[in-house]
């Protein structure tokens, strides 16, 4: 009998410490929020982003994929910014605007997806390299150390070089390009937890390993990794577009601001929007993430303001 | 002639921050003569170390003001002078020794080049003399001059404090301030800065602030004590009146939170709670809330300050009127 | 100190052969056949497979790369696809024009970066400050070829101040080296006012204010020296980004270096051309990390002691 009202409040207060917990974790992100939502730089990048999400998901809604952004139409080609074409038409008379807001899809798509595979991949070298450390550590480092010695937009653009260009292979080449950076990253995250007393009283109880790194290391090393991350996001948008500026990216007559903008040089001379509207979309996008990642540096890290 | 060294009087000083004001000085009187050592003791966040700083008007600005009050050496009210004229009091007539002597020295730079540096600044002699009387430092903190080419990271923690001091000293300041000198190092090395520190201060002739929480550093060095809480001395007095007639119960709760040898049975009595949210501090005495003596008036009014004889003073309601009202032991 | 350099050195090695290998095994996933690629589209299919068994097409890829690695051991990239010119003899008649622009492009972003970052910090949240950061992000945020294609619309079809393109004097030198320079100025200075804002934060900052130290002295002696740790870091990581963008920027300007030559020869598919142009990157790059390294020692006492 007293052995199972022992057993019924050790529950309850096992119950009672994950409520806690919970709401400790969503106090903690509330505090970030609150934080974020002080800095008007961070809720202009917030703003922007939506706005890009946005035109990206409604982008049919907006304008005709077939009729506006690819069908040539060489009677309208070239003209300036108008009530029509409110950015004005390339060389083969498309719509600037329509094809900014389909580029939308392409540049966050690809920067979204090749940061997820450098964050999984990296993110578990890194992982592994920090947790375990000695020899497993320093063979990562080592491998890690050769892709490093690349400057990244130079190893996206041998890869792609010698995979083709694709959609499908410019995100494989940003993705791995980005695998070091982000292995390093998670991995000096992992070491400044990993000797923290809570992750010795886990191993004490005699949790596993990978109960210890997923549930105790990473989610407590998680604030340098997602500010590092979407800034990333920033870089692999830029990387994309100047791939395919280029000629190692999507391939015409599909819509993508690099691509738009190594089509439109031959123009520019006397068609000034046709560089201009491109190029600002990539710089707002770019400039929204990289807000939201110095806002969220500065809301994770308070001391550091 | 004027013997005081250092007079403050009335000093206030706030942190203006997003979340509020932090009233961290709060009309502090403090005089120091020449050649005595008053220890400021107190909890952390008491407000010792702003006060310290305030004596070489360091107080980082933002977010820190000096809201009123003044602070004389030898009778010059420093908050007239210029940077330029403040830059030739710190260092040369009172100088400072920081809490952390782990941090406190410039790790890319040669010991030697910083205690020469603050010869250089003050006094009138070529670079070559000022290594040269930056050596004889050094050697008088008891650290072979051959040392002095070396950097921070090859010293340990009491060595780094005995540079520390070899700067403070290098310029024969008329007063120091030592903040916490003593907390980060060993027990026995704590010994052994303190008691280079007194044997220093008596070859220089100097006056000393000694800033500290530790009573039994007070005892071995100070003349004069003054217990400080959330921004406000409670208590003044020579060492010995302090010691041997308490008359604030927040220095008896500090008394009672150390350990007694001779009587082990003896329980510690620790001061319960904690030190009121400096953003929000009690409208009355800011202990009322800890005291053991609380009565209705400390909540609402602020203690006067109150003259037990011509050199000890309590700002305590307790002694209101009755100057001879007895804490409990 | 030489021991430290020397260590560095030897590290080198084994860094330079995992790039040769990776980049090797990388170039020849490259589909179509190299041998049909030499000889163009008249070629009789014996031609092809005898130049194939010729090349050594045919061999395991692993000796492949040693042969590879033996000639350029002795200098041999081996021979263009595309013209049949010696690979070296053209890597090393561009260099000197990519050399040329990256230093130039990142002399002007440290000699801009470090002061604002500075200025900056000491003056946090002052105009200056907000007007130098709001840039600072912009700066990161453009790509390297839209920020040639805007200089080039500005500076040389509207006011014709400065060539468009090629390479003629050193007019035509500036817009490319500033276009370059852009974003690893604006990086380089958002590292150096964030690190000195930390400095000047440290204790041994008012050791030094308390030693009558004045403001100036303080930051130019004692925070300086130590900010400038972090972002010599950060110039090494830069100088990689900065190759980078050297591609883009000698594409836009049709500047005749190694960036140029490699983009051209991807298009034409000369996979040793690539191969040489890639390795020689990543050695300029692992060799300024080299020199940054012996700074970072240079400056702090704590590494260099480690190693003498």
């Amino acid at each position: 009998m007293r052995e199972k009202v022992e057993v019924i409040n050790t529950d309850l207060k096992k119950k009672k410490e994950d409520l806690k917990k919970k709401a400790k974790k969503r106090s903690q992100i509330a505090d970030v929020w609150k934080r974020l939502k002080k800095s008007p730089a961070a809720v202009i990048g917030i703003i922007l982003i939506i706005i890009f999400i946005l035109m990206a998901v409604f982008a049919n809604y907006i304008a005709d994929y077939q009729t506006d952004a690819i069908k040539m139409n060489v009677v309208n080609r070239l003209q300036s910014p108008n009530k029509d074409h409110w950015f004005g038409t390339d060389e083969f008379g498309r719509d600037i605007f329509a094809r900014i807001v389909y580029g939308t899809r392409i540049s966050l798509f690809v920067g979204l997806i090749s940061v997820g595979i450098a964050l999984t991949i990296g993110g578990t070298l890194g992982a592994i390299a920090g947790y375990y450390g000695g020899k497993i550590d320093n063979m990562i480092m080592r491998v890690l150390d050769v892709l490093l010695a690349i400057p990244t937009i130079l190893l996206a653009i041998t890869i792609v070089a010698a995979l083709g260009a694709s959609i499908m292979n410019l995100m494989i080449a940003v993705g791995i390009s980005n695998i070091p950076g982000f292995a390093r990253v998670v991995r000096a995250s992992v070491l400044s937890v990993k000797d923290q007393e809570f992750i010795e009283a886990a191993k004490a109880i005699g949790a596993r390993d990978h109960t210890i790194i997923l549930k105790h290391v990473l989610p407590n090393s998680m604030a340098p990794i997602i500010v590092y991350a979407t800034l990333k996001v920033a870089t692999a948008i830029m990387a994309t577009a100047s791939l395919s500026f280029i000629g190692l990216g999507v391939a015409p007559p599909t819509p993508e601001w690099g691509s738009m903008l190594a089509g439109g040089r031959n123009y520019m001379r006397d068609s000034m929007h046709i560089v201009m509207f491109p190029g600002l979309a990539i710089v707002l996008t770019v400039l929204s993430l990289n807000l939201i990642g110095d806002g969220l540096r500065d809301a994770l890290d308070p001391k550091l303001k | 002639m004027n013997n005081k060294v250092l007079e403050i009087e009335n000093l206030r000083i706030q942190y203006v921050t997003d979340d509020g004001t932090v009233e961290a000085v709060n009309g502090i009187n403090i005089c120091i003569d020449k050649g005595k050592t008053l220890g400021l003791v107190g909890e952390t966040g008491a407000g010792k170390t702003t006060t310290a700083l305030s004596i070489l008007r360091l107080i980082p600005h933002p977010p820190g003001k000096v809201v009123s009050g003044f602070i004389k050496l030898e009778g010059l009210n420093i908050m007239d002078l210029s940077e330029k004229e403040m830059e030739k009091i710190r260092g040369g007539e009172v100088s400072m020794i920081f809490q952390d002597p782990m941090t406190a020295l410039n790790p890319v730079i040669c010991v030697g080049d910083q205690i020469a540096e603050a010869i250089h600044i003050h006094q009138n002699v070529t670079q070559e003399q000022a290594r040269q009387k930056a050596k004889e430092m050094l050697e008088m903190v008891g650290i072979p001059g051959a040392r002095m080419e070396e950097y921070p990271h090859q010293f340990s923690g009491g060595m780094k404090q005995r540079v520390i001091i070899a700067i403070a000293l290098s310029c024969s300041p008329k007063l120091l301030i030592a903040d916490e000198p003593t907390t980060a190092l060993d027990v026995t090395i704590q010994a052994q800065v303190l008691e280079l520190m007194k044997e220093l201060k008596e070859k220089f002739q100097m006056s000393m602030l000694m800033i500290t929480h530790d009573l039994g550093v007070v005892a071995e060095v100070c003349d004069e004590v003054a217990i400080m809480y959330a921004g406000r001395i409670v208590e003044q007095g020579t060492l010995i009146e302090i010691f041997t007639n308490t008359k604030h119960p927040y220095t008896q709760g500090l008394f009672h939170s150390i350990p007694n040898i001779d009587d082990r049975k003896a329980k510690l009595i620790p001061i319960k709670g904690l030190m009121s949210d400096p953003y929000n501090l009690p409208k009355g005495c800011s202990f009322c809330n800890r005291c053991n003596y609380a009565m209705t008036i400390c909540e609402t009014q602020k203690p006067e300050k109150i003259e037990i004889s011509d050199t000890h003073f309590v700002a305590c309601h307790l002694y209101k009127d009755n100057l001879d009202f007895q804490l409990r032991q | 100190m030489l021991k430290y350099i020397l260590r560095r050195l030897l590290m080198l090695i084994p860094v330079m052969m995992g790039v040769t290998f990776l980049v090797y095994f990388i170039i020849s996933l490259t589909p179509g056949d190299a041998a049909s690629i030499i000889l163009g589209d008249g070629a009789t299919e014996e031609a092809v497979i005898e130049l194939r068994e010729k090349m050594g097409f045919n061999d395991p890829i692993i000796l492949q790369y040693t042969n590879y690695i033996k000639g350029l051991l002795s200098g041999d990239m081996g021979i263009s696809y595309d013209t049949g010119k010696n690979v070296s003899t053209e890597i090393i008649a561009r260099f000197p024009n990519t050399f040329k622009l990256t230093v130039i492009a990142i002399f002007l972003s440290v000699v801009i970066s470090i002061p604002i970052g500075v200025i900056s910090a000491t003056r946090q949240y002052s105009i200056f400050d907000n007007i130098g950061m709001i840039l600072a992000l912009v700066g990161i945020s453009m790509p390297t070829f839209w920020i040639g294609l805007m200089l080039i619309i500005l500076f040389s079809l509207n006011f014709s101040f400065f060539p468009s393109g090629g390479m003629d004097g050193w007019k035509s030198l500036i817009l490319p080296a500033f276009t370059l320079a852009i974003a690893s100025t604006a990086g380089i200075t958002r590292t150096t006012r964030s690190s000195m804002l930390e400095v000047i934060r440290q204790d041994y900052i008012n050791t030094a204010k308390a030693k009558g130290v004045s403001r100036k002295v303080v930051i130019r002696k004692h925070a300086l020296k130590n900010a400038l740790i972090p972002a010599i870091t950060v110039i090494g990581l830069e100088f990689g980004v900065l190759l980078g963008g050297a591609v883009l920027t000698e594409t836009v300007f049709a500047w005749p270096g190694i960036g140029r030559l490699m983009v051209q020869s991807i298009q034409t598919k000369d996979t040793p051309m690539v191969l040489g142009c890639v390795i020689v990157f990543a050695l300029s790059f692992s060799i300024v990390n080299l020199i940054i390294d012996i700074l970072y020692a240079y400056i702090d006492p704590r590494i260099k002691a480690n190693y003498s």
